[in-house]
């Protein structure tokens, strides 16, 4: 496993936080409601968002839908405003079974989705260049394979980490 | 030369048009294109479109008008990216032929 430097200690708060406290792992849920509520009381519990958070994501999920069908698997990235986020981070979940999202633009589409990266943005332009390794994952399809495989939060935390260092050595 | 400018749309400006416009810009300064891009959220789209010659969104538009409109979704997952850029590209140089020659 490569080296993991997003610890607590050196964490810069304009940092995009990726947590083992903030990952599911093959969590079962029935519908995209119930997994945005479980990622959301995780980010709100470890201080990241506040409590208008949750409800503010479920509800611009319904006007801009974050489905996404990447070649290996659906990738949902539920977020919202600004406003309602404390500190950067990802919480990210894989599931035992898919729940349907719709398709982001195209919002008469279903997608079957197995892992959801739910983002807490602050400020974007701080967090640009990690945030948008995050979303480069939907194109790295081992990466995105191996995470909808992984058994653990540090094997799923340690898989994104890799792939965003992958990026310095480009 | 005409610049073309191009904006990216995204639901709220929060994060998805940032991405898929620096992704559109690299492919665009590969093929030496003259163009300038924006990224912003869906809601100030109608006070700016007129501002831009092409659209490029992941949200539906929802603003009347006749200027070209692709869809950002492939920047973003990487799927048909390719065929993407490559309209946008036709696009670009259509636009840019045509207002040379104004």
């Amino acid at each position: 496993m490569g080296n993991i430097n997003f610890n607590d200690e050196n964490m810069n708060q304009d940092e995009l936080s990726i947590e083992e406290h903030l990952i599911l792992v093959k969590e079962k849920a029935t519908s995209r409601e119930e997994i945005i509520r479980k990622l959301g009381s995780m980010l709100f519990k470890n201080g990241y968002v506040k409590d208008t958070y949750t409800q503010a994501v479920l509800d611009r999920e319904i006007e801009y839908p974050t489905g996404l069908q990447a070649r290996v698997t659906g990738v949902a990235i539920p977020h919202t405003d600004t406003e309602h986020v404390l500190k950067p981070a990802v919480a990210i979940a894989t599931l035992d079974d898919p729940v349907l999202f719709n398709g982001m633009g195209m919002p008469d589409t279903k997608v079957k989705v197995d892992i959801i990266l739910m983002l807490a943005i602050h400020d974007p332009k701080l967090v640009v260049s990690t945030l948008r390794k995050v979303i480069f994952i939907l194109e790295d399809d081992k990466a995105l394979k191996n995470m909808g495989l992984a058994k653990t939060k540090l094997e799923i935390k340690s898989i994104m980490i890799n792939h965003i260092h992958s990026f310095a050595n480009k | 030369m005409y610049k073309v400018k191009i904006v990216v749309v995204c639901g709220s400006g929060v994060a998805m048009a940032m991405h898929a416009a620096y992704k559109l810009r690299e492919y665009l300064e590969k093929e030496k294109l003259f163009t300038h891009i924006d990224g912003c959220g869906n809601n100030e789209l109608p006070g700016k479109i007129t501002a831009y010659d092409i659209v490029v969104s992941n949200a539906q538009v929802t603003v009347k008008t006749d200027k070209p409109i692709f869809s950002a979704i492939p920047l973003i997952t990487g799927v048909g990216e390719k065929e993407l850029v490559e309209k946008i590209i036709v696009k670009v140089r259509e636009i840019q032929e045509e207002k040379n020659n104004d």
